[in-house]
């Protein structure tokens, strides 16, 4: 840490460099077009009878061509929220997407018009479900639902169409596509189900695929498939991955980066290696140690007492601090400023300063306060809901 | 400050198995055939499934026995027969050695007290409308001759066990989490002092981060009460972490079973094998060959005769696949394989010798 870059801004107190080199923590994207979607400082919340639920609370992660980027964190903590931000799906009411932006190849999504959006989806953006049997209408054939979808965006139609659709089964691998496409959901195993939704999502060559556990309800040996065919789906086509789950791993078999969420935030990233070797928020590291190996017995689990703080009612300080075993009276007061580990490598936790206040950047401490000073938010959230209304 | 890993440390994981422990559970043969609906007109014959196809395992005191394998392998099935909730077809189930099926009804009694279990799902398995201090209480009211008070005590004490306050024994099952709703399932079964503990996927719904929560608490029990286990997982890595014992199911029959170090390390069965090359690394560094099987199990109702795994088996030898079944060899000390890459079977059957599908022991 001693020599690292947030180090050096520390001491000598120069952040110019800060601002546009390092949007999300993930480090500078050089290749500016590689980028093909970037969320900055996203803000989804709901309102309910409860509480303004939190869900996603200042969330900026990129995705690169080809890459897969790992999501992971436990249930609760936001994952899915914010991948229904990025394809506007969040229900609203009681669902608001408050703050921040989605760009995607280029353009903010959130600017877009219902029907512009419509067209992005499925297009430019696929998402793959944990469960397909709700992504598939039971009364309709294989054939009608992965043409419907490949309909929607490009105008195909008799056997141009009919050639699309056992093209895309193809390319899910399904054994003998012309005859299974007159199958219904209901004559398929699990794996092949999730193939076809995997199809379906694909049939528009999309440049970004959202993943949300396509895999948990998956035999080892079926899911082993699956994942090899996404790699092979990827290879293929260069699109980029969203994989949220929350097993490691299927992050260290898929993933090239990976961003660590918790309580609607992310509290760790860095490279797929630096997060297994190196993981710098006591978050990550608890849920590492927390998993059996496979490869060799492991002696005794660390387990995570407690569970994670209602997202209606944020402690003010580090939404870990309760479970933390490293957790000084700083954390429970001030929420922790991002430092940088390593290159690419970035947590957001007091012990990597030291538990010292006076180590922080002034601006990124003022930065991590205000994600959730929420006078900004809720007042967009009026706003949004008297619109709504 | 401790750090995470110092944490680790200080505590221990299971403890090593006694051989020469009291057996407490023992299955032989055991089977159970579902007749399906279905023949010409109800004429004919009825399709049966095979969901348990003759099983051996033996579970001694303090020792978790795992059972591992794919969908729809008869590993439920097998947890209810122990249970007493389906009737088997054909074999024996032991209790400290007495059949079950011979036992006086006093005896029997004993045994469903003695045998209790703690399923999957934690959100359905707990009736909603009950405290949860009623729901620990249920099995001891229907079981014992205990007071009020004296049941009362029982639940404190099991409740704080499994690490739940006093003052929560009011509240109702939805006013906990997963892995709390998970520890009450434990407190219930552990309520009547059981020798044997059958866990169906006793983690499977939970979260990641409050697995471990569960396990270390069953782990931690087992070594406090000298409990025994069955435990059914897909999980693989988990297996390896709670189980001293490993069985391997495919088709209802067991394809390998011995102690679980030489299971994972030196697995000799083709399916073991597959199955752990297929499974997550834990490291990104970690890159397996994968051995992918063709095609998709077969239906239990219509099993390939001789091996029942040879339509997929990679390394399949021959003929005698298709025509014997293999039996179980025991390959090396404590650890038994069903396969014929073991053994002498393949020379015998090339030399024309007749032998009966049904059992082919080998002599390894
Ligand atoms: N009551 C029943 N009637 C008919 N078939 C049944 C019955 N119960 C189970 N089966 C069948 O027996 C086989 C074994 O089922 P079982 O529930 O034991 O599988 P499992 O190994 O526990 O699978 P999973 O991992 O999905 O829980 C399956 O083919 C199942 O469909
Ligand atoms: N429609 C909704 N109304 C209210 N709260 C919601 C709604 N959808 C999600 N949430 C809340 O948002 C938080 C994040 O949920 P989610 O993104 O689904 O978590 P996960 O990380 O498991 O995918 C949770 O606290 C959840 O209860
Ligand atoms: S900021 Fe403090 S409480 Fe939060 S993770 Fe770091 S050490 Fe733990
Ligand atoms: S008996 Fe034959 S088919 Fe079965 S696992 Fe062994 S080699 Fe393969
Ligand atoms: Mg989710
Ligand atoms: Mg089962």
């Amino acid at each position: 840490m001693v020599d690292s870059p947030e180090q050096d801004r520390v001491e000598s107190g120069d952040y110019s460099d800060r601002e546009d080199a390092d949007r999300d923590g993930f480090g500078p994207s050089t290749v500016q077009d590689d980028v093909i979607l970037e969320l900055k400082n996203l803000r989804t919340y709901f309102q309910t009878s409860y509480g303004t639920v939190k869900a996603v609370d200042g969330v900026s992660y990129h995705v690169k061509r080809g890459e897969t980027l790992g999501v992971v964190g436990e249930s609760g903590s936001g994952k899915s929220v914010t991948a229904l931000s990025i394809m506007r799906l969040i229900p609203s009411p009681p669902g608001y997407i408050v703050g921040g932006e989605v760009i995607l190849d280029g353009q903010n999504v959130l600017d877009l018009s219902d029907n512009e959006m419509a067209k992005i989806r499925g297009s430019k953006v696929g998402m793959i479900l944990q469960d397909p049997m709700t992504a598939l209408n039971p009364v309709f054939n294989i054939e009608n639902q992965v043409g419907e979808a490949i309909r929607i965006h490009q105008n195909l139609k008799g056997q141009s169409l009919v050639d699309k659709i056992i093209h895309s089964l193809r390319q899910v691998r399904i054994p003998a596509a012309e005859s299974r496409m007159k199958d219904f959901p209901h004559q398929l195993s699990g794996g092949m189900r999730q193939r076809v939704v995997g199809a379906i999502s694909i049939s528009c060559a999309p440049i970004v695929l959202i993943a949300d556990e396509p895999t948990t309800a998956l035999d080892v040996t079926i899911q082993a498939g699956y994942l090899r065919l996404l790699k092979e789906i990827q290879a293929e086509t260069g699109v980029g991955i969203i994989f949220i789950t929350h097993d490691f791993g299927i992050v260290a078999k898929m993933c090239d980066r990976v961003a660590v969420m918790y309580a609607g935030r992310i509290v760790e990233t860095g490279d797929v290696r630096q997060i297994f070797n190196e993981p710098s928020h006591p978050y990550s590291e608890a849920l590492l140690a927390s998993v059996p190996k496979l490869e060799e017995r492991t002696q005794r689990l660390y387990s995570i007492e407690g569970q994670p703080p209602p997202l209606f009612d944020l402690p003010p300080g580090c939404p870990f601090a309760p479970r933390c075993e490293y957790a000084q009276d700083v954390c429970r007061d001030v929420y922790p400023v991002r430092s940088e580990i390593d290159e690419n490598h970035t947590a957001s936790c007091w012990k990597l300063l030291d538990f010292d206040i006076s180590k922080a950047d002034p601006e990124e401490l003022a930065a991590a306060q205000s994600v959730s000073v929420t006078a900004v938010a809720e007042e967009q959230l009026q706003e949004a809901e008297a619109v709504a209304d | 400050m401790t750090t995470i890993q110092e944490q680790i440390q200080q505590k221990e994981g299971i403890r090593p198995l006694d051989v020469n422990a009291e057996i407490i559970l023992e299955t032989r043969g055991l089977a159970k055939h579902f007749e399906l609906a279905g023949g010409f007109l109800g004429f004919g014959n009825k399709p049966t499934l095979k969901a348990v196809d003759g099983i051996d395992v033996i579970v001694r005191a303090g020792e978790t026995v795992g059972l591992v394998g794919e969908s729809g392998c008869g590993k439920s099935t097998t947890a209810k027969l122990l249970l007493g909730l389906e009737k088997p077809t054909a074999g024996q189930i032991f209790f400290k050695g007495e059949d079950f099926t011979k036992m006086s009804r006093a005896a029997k009694r004993d045994y469903r007290k003695n045998v209790q279990a703690v399923f999957q799902d934690p959100w359905s398995s707990l009736n909603p409308r009950m405290r949860v201090k009623s729901i620990v209480a249920e099995p001891l009211q229907i079981v014992t001759k205990m007071t009020k008070g004296e049941i009362g005590t029982r639940v404190s004490e099991v409740l704080e066990e499994v690490g739940l306050n006093a003052y929560q024994a009011n509240l109702y099952p939805h006013e906990f989490s997963g892995g709390q709703r998970q520890r009450i399932g434990v407190a219930r079964a552990l309520a009547l002092n059981p020798e044997v503990m059958i866990l169906d996927e006793p983690v499977s719904a939970l979260d990641v981060s409050i697995r471990a929560q569960i396990l270390n608490l069953l782990v931690d029990l087992q070594k406090e009460h000298n409990l025994a286990y069955l435990m059914i997982a897909h999980n693989l890595a988990t297996v390896r972490y709670m189980c001293h014992t490993t069985a391997v199911m495919y088709l209802g029959g067991i394809k390998e079973i011995g102690d679980s170090e030489p299971i994972f390390s030196n697995p000799l069965h083709p399916y073991t094998q597959a199955l752990i090359s297929a499974a997550l690394p834990s490291h990104p560094d970690i890159e397996r060959e994968e051995i992918i099987l063709p095609g998709e199990v077969p239906s239990p109702v219509d099993p390939p005769s001789g091996c029942t795994f040879n339509p997929r088996c990679p390394v399949k030898i021959g003929d005698v696949c298709e025509q014997w079944a293999p039996g179980l060899t025991e390959e090396e000390t404590s650890h038994w394989v069903s396969c014929h890459l073991y053994g002498d079977a393949k020379e015998r059957f090339d030399a024309g010798e007749a032998i009966p599908a049904a059992a082919v022991e080998d002599d390894a």
